[in-house]
C-alpha cells in the first residue's frame, strides 16, 4: 500500500490556533482536544551515545499535573516508556523493560546528563466530514524558546480520505510560512535550540607522510593531552567511572607516544615529560582498580558459592568505602596546584616549536614510523622465542606490553598506512592481545585482592581467598592459551606481511 | 496475519456487533486490523461511519489484492481500517460461480495483505453459499454467534453437518453464545445442553443488551460509549479468548 501523506508547516508568526480553527471550520467540523503543555528534558551521556545511535531519551513533565514520563524514542518516532524512582543517572535506575535494555546496550556504564529541553504546547484537532467521520488528523504544536513562540501545523492523511487532506492543506495555505521536510523532536532540538548533543572531543591533527617526525609528535601529543583533560571535570564530579577510564586511556596513549618516539624529541624535553606524565597517571591508579572491582561485582559474586555471600558483601562495603576516600583524594589532586602546574608545564613543553635537534626529528614521518614498527616487530619476535610453557609471568607480561606498543604505534599513524591490510593486521594483533590481556588481568586482580586480606576480618578474608583461588585457576587456564596464541601469530607469513607493510619507505595508502 | 470470520447461516444473531467490537479491540491491543464488510447491508461500515465508493465494484473484488486496496478506508481509530460493503456485493455468489478455483479465491486475495495487517476480520452475510465456502477456506477462526434457542441450535448443527460433509476442519469453528438472556430458562437449558454436547464453545457469552443496540445510534464500538457496561466486558473477554485461539 502507498504511504499516506503527512505534512508539517511552520506557520506565520502572528497565527493563532483560533485563526486556524476558524479557517478549518469552513470545510470541516473541527474538533479540538484540550491543549497540553509539557516540558521535555533530554538526557544523553558524555559521548552522546544515544544521539549517535539515533535515540532520544527524555523526561516529559505535563504542566498542571504531577505526571512525569520517561520515553526512549527511536529514529522512527516510536516511544518506549520507562519509569524511575529516586535517581535518573544510570540505566539501572530505570524500570525493567525494553527501554532499560536499550539504555544498557547503548550507554553502558556512562551516566545520563540533561543536555537540552523543549517547552511545548500541543493541541490535536480532529477534522470530520458531514457524517462526523474523522477524515484528517491535525496537530498544532507551539514551541516556546525564551519569549519567542514558533507554531507548527501537522496534517496527517487517513487512508481513503486523501482528497480531504488536500482540501485541509489548501485551507491552511494562507497561514503557512514554509513547509518542513523532516519535522519532529530532532528538528526542534537541532534547528531551534542552541544546545548541542555532539560530544566534547578534540580530534587528532592530520598527518602527512613527509612531515618532520618531531612536528607530528608534538602536534599529536598536544591534542592527546587536551583529549585527556576533557575528562577531568567528570572525574572531579564523579559523574561516572568512564571519565576516569577515558582520561587514563588518553593519557596512556600520550605516554606511549612520547616513549615510542622519544628519539624525535630533545632529550631534555623527554626527561621533563616522562616523570611528570607518569606522576599524573599514577595518581589515578588506585581509584581505577577499585572501580574495576566494583564494576565486576556480579562476575565476582557468580564465582563463589552462596555461603561466601556475607564475606563478599563485607568486602564490597569495604571497597566502596575505600573508593569514596580515593575518589575524594583524586578529585583533590585534580583541583590542586600540583596537577595544574604539571599539566601546564607538559602542555607548554609540547607546544614549543620543533627544534629538530635529533636525527629522527627531521626524518619524514612515515619513514620513521615504518622503521619503528619493523624494529618493534623483530624485537617481539626475538622475545617470543624464549617464551615457553614454564617461562615466568614477567616475560609474558613484557611481551604483552610490546604488543600494546605495536598496536598504539599502528593506530597513531594508521592514516598513513594502507587501510585494508592494516585493519587485517590490527585484527590479528587484537586477538593475541585478548589472550595476553586476560592472563595479565587475572594476575592484577589477584594482586589487588591479596592486598585486602586481613586476619581481623575473617568472613571477608575467606571470600577474598576464595576469589583468589578461582582467579588463579582462570589465570592458569589462560596461560595454557598463551603459547598457542604466540605460535599462531609469529609465523613466516606474519613476518612477510610485516616486512611488506612496513618495509616500504613511501606512503603506502594505495593498495 | 490471521483471518477471523464472524459467520452464521442465521441472520440477527450478532455477527456485525461481534465483528465491529472484535476488530476494534484487536486494533486497540496494537494489532494492525482490517475489517472487511462482506454483508451487502453494510452494517459494520455504518457503525464506523464509513461509506463505500458509489461505483459498483463487486466484480473486481476477487480479481486482485490491488483492487481491494483502493477501497480501504481508515476508521476513526488507530490501527483499524475498513473495506466497506457495497450493495453490489449481493452478486458475490454468481461472480464466484464463474471462477475455477472459487473456494480458494478469497484466501489468495487476502494473502496480499500479509505485510500490512496482523488481523483481518470478515463480517459475513447470513447464507451458506460459494462465498461462505470461500470464507471457510480463508479463515483461521470461524467465530459463530449462537443465540441459545432451539432454532439457533438447529442452525449450528446444520453448519457442523456441512463441515462434515465437505471435510472442512472442525477446529476452525469457534462458537459462543450471543444475545443471552440469563433469566430465560430456555436460554439456560439450551446453553447447558449445547455446551455439554459441543466442548468447543467459548466461555465468554454476550448478554442481550440495549447497549449493543445503541451502537447504531452512537455509530461506534461499545468500548467508546459504554466502556463500563457488561456487554463491553463480555466482548473484551471474548476477544481475549479469540486472541488466545489465534495464538495457538
Amino acid at each position: 500500500m502507498n504511504p499516506l501523506p503527512v505534512k508539517t508547516w511552520e506557520l506565520k508568526q502572528a497565527t493563532t490556533s483560533a485563526d486556524l480553527l476558524a479557517a478549518l471550520a469552513a470545510g470541516f467540523t473541527a474538533e479540538p482536544s484540550a491543549t497540553t503543555t509539557s516540558t521535555m528534558t533530554f538526557f544523553d551521556d558524555f559521548d552522546a551515545h544515544l544521539w549517535c545511535a539515533n535515540y532520544l531519551f527524555c523526561r516529559i513533565l505535563f504542566c498542571g499535573t504531577d505526571e512525569q514520563r520517561f520515553q526512549l524514542i527511536d529514529h522512527a518516532g516510536n516511544a518506549e516508556e520507562t519509569s524511575a524512582f529516586d535517581h535518573t543517572k544510570f540505566w539501572w535506575d530505570f524500570s525493567e523493560g525494553c527501554a532499560q535494555k536499550i539504555l544498557k546496550n547503548v550507554i553502558g556504564v556512562r551516566a545520563l546528563m540533561p543536555v537540552a529541553s523543549l517547552h511545548l504546547l500541543e493541541q490535536n484537532v480532529a477534522l470530520r466530514n458531514y457524517d462526523l467521520k474523522l477524515v484528517v488528523k491535525a496537530c498544532i504544536k507551539s514551541h516556546v524558546v525564551d519569549t519567542q513562540t514558533t507554531h507548527y501545523l501537522t496534517l496527517t492523511a487517513l487512508r481513503g480520505y486523501t482528497k480531504e487532506f488536500t482540501k485541509a492543506a489548501d485551507i491552511i495555505a494562507p497561514f503557512v510560512k514554509r513547509e518542513l521536510d523532516a519535522f519532529g523532536l530532532k528538528y526542534l532540538l537541532t534547528e531551534t535550540t542552541p544546545l548541542s548533543f555532539t560530544p566534547e572531543q578534540t580530534s587528532l591533527p592530520s598527518l602527512t607522510a613527509d612531515m618532520h617526525t618531531e612536528q607530528a609528535v608534538r602536534a599529536m601529543a598536544v591534542a592527546m593531552l587536551q583529549q585527556a583533560s576533557v575528562h577531568v571535570p567528570g572525574v572531579i564530579a564523579d559523574t561516572d567511572t568512564e571519565f576516569l577510564h577515558q582520561f587514563r586511556v588518553n593519557f596512556r596513549k600520550l605516554r606511549s607516544l612520547v616513549s615510542l618516539l622519544h628519539k624525535a624529541l630533545p632529550a631534555e624535553t623527554v626527561a621533563l615529560l616522562k616523570p611528570t606524565l607518569s606522576s599524573i597517571a599514577g595518581a589515578t591508579n588506585k581509584l581505577r582498580d577499585l572501580d574495576v572491582f566494583l564494576l565486576e561485582q556480579d562476575t565476582y559474586r557468580a564465582m563463589l558459592p552462596e555461603n561466601f555471600s556475607t564475606g563478599l558483601s563485607e568486602l564490597y562495603e569495604f571497597i566502596e568505602l575505600r573508593r569514596e576516600q580515593e575518589k575524594i583524594s583524586v578529585a583533590r589532586y585534580f583541583l590542586s596546584d600540583t596537577y595544574a602546574n604539571d599539566l601546564a608545564m607538559c602542555a607548554a613543553e609540547l607546544s614549543l616549536p620543533a627544534s629538530l635537534q635529533t636525527p629522527m626529528a627531521t626524518k619524514p614521518l612515515l619513514r620513521a614510523v615504518n622503521k619503528l614498527l619493523l624494529n618493534r616487530y623483530h624485537k617481539m619476535l626475538t622475545m617470543s622465542t624464549v617464551i615457553h610453557s614454564e617461562a615466568p609471568d614477567e616475560e609474558v607480561h613484557e611481551l604483552r606490553i610490546e604488543f600494546k606498543k605495536l598496536r598504539y604505534l599502528i593506530e597513531f599513524f594508521s592514516s598513513l598506512l594502507p587501510p585494508k591490510r592494516i585493519d587485517k593486521f590490527i585484527g590479528t594483533v587484537k586477538k593475541i592481545q585478548t589472550v595476553l590481556g586476560n592472563f595479565n588481568d587475572y594476575g592484577i586482580q589477584i594482586e589487588f585482592l591479596s592486598s585486602y586480606v586481613d586476619d581481623n576480618r575473617i568472613e571477608m578474608s575467606k571470600a577474598l581467598s576464595g576469589l583468589i583461588a578461582v582467579l588463579h585457576q582462570k589465570k592458569m587456564a589462560e596461560r595454557q592459551k598463551v603459547d598457542a596464541a604466540l605460535a599462531n601469530f609469529f609465523t613466516p607469513v606474519t613476518t612477510n606481511d610485516v616486512e611488506f607493510l612496513f618495509g616500504a619507505t613511501t606512503s603506502g595508502v594505495s593498495e | 496475519m490471521k483471518v477471523v470470520a464472524c459467520y452464521s447461516m442465521k441472520g440477527g444473531v450478532g455477527k456485525t456487533a461481534t465483528s465491529v467490537n472484535i476488530a476494534y479491540l484487536a486494533a486497540k491491543s496494537g494489532l494492525k486490523t482490517l475489517l472487511i464488510d462482506l454483508d451487502p447491508q453494510g452494517a459494520s461500515s455504518f457503525y464506523f461511519r464509513v461509506k463505500p465508493s458509489p461505483k459498483k465494484w463487486a466484480d473486481r473484488f476477487f480479481n486482485a489484492y490491488e483492487a481491494l486496496v483502493k477501497h480501504i478506508k481508515a476508521s476513526d481509530f488507530d490501527n483499524l481500517d475498513i473495506i466497506p460493503a457495497h450493495l453490489s456485493f449481493r452478486n458475490f455468489d454468481s461472480l464466484l460461480a464463474g471462477f475455477k478455483k472459487r473456494k480458494s479465491r478469497l484466501k489468495t486475495i487476502l494473502k496480499g495483505f500479509k505485510n500490512e495487517y496482523d488481523l483481518i476480520v470478515l463480517d459475513c452475510p447470513p447464507s451458506i453459499s460459494y462465498l461462505s465456502e470461500s470464507i471457510f477456506m480463508a479463515s483461521d477462526v470461524i467465530l459463530v454467534p449462537v443465540i441459545p434457542t432451539t432454532l439457533s441450535e438447529r442452525t449450528f448443527e446444520q453448519l457442523m453437518d456441512f463441515f462434515d460433509e465437505n471435510n472442512y476442519p472442525h477446529e476452525k469453528i469457534v462458537p459462543f453464545f450471543s444475545m443471552v438472556q440469563a433469566q430465560k430458562s430456555l436460554h439456560k437449558s439450551t446453553m447447558e445442553a449445547m455446551s455439554a454436547r459441543y466442548k468447543i464453545f467459548l466461555a465468554s457469552a454476550i448478554p442481550y443488551s440495549s447497549d449493543v443496540e445503541k451502537m447504531g445510534e452512537h455509530k461506534a464500538p461499545l468500548d467508546v460509549f459504554a466502556h463500563t457496561k457488561p456487554a463491553n466486558a463480555a466482548y473484551t473477554s471474548l476477544w481475549q479468548e479469540v486472541a488466545n485461539a489465534l495464538a495457538k
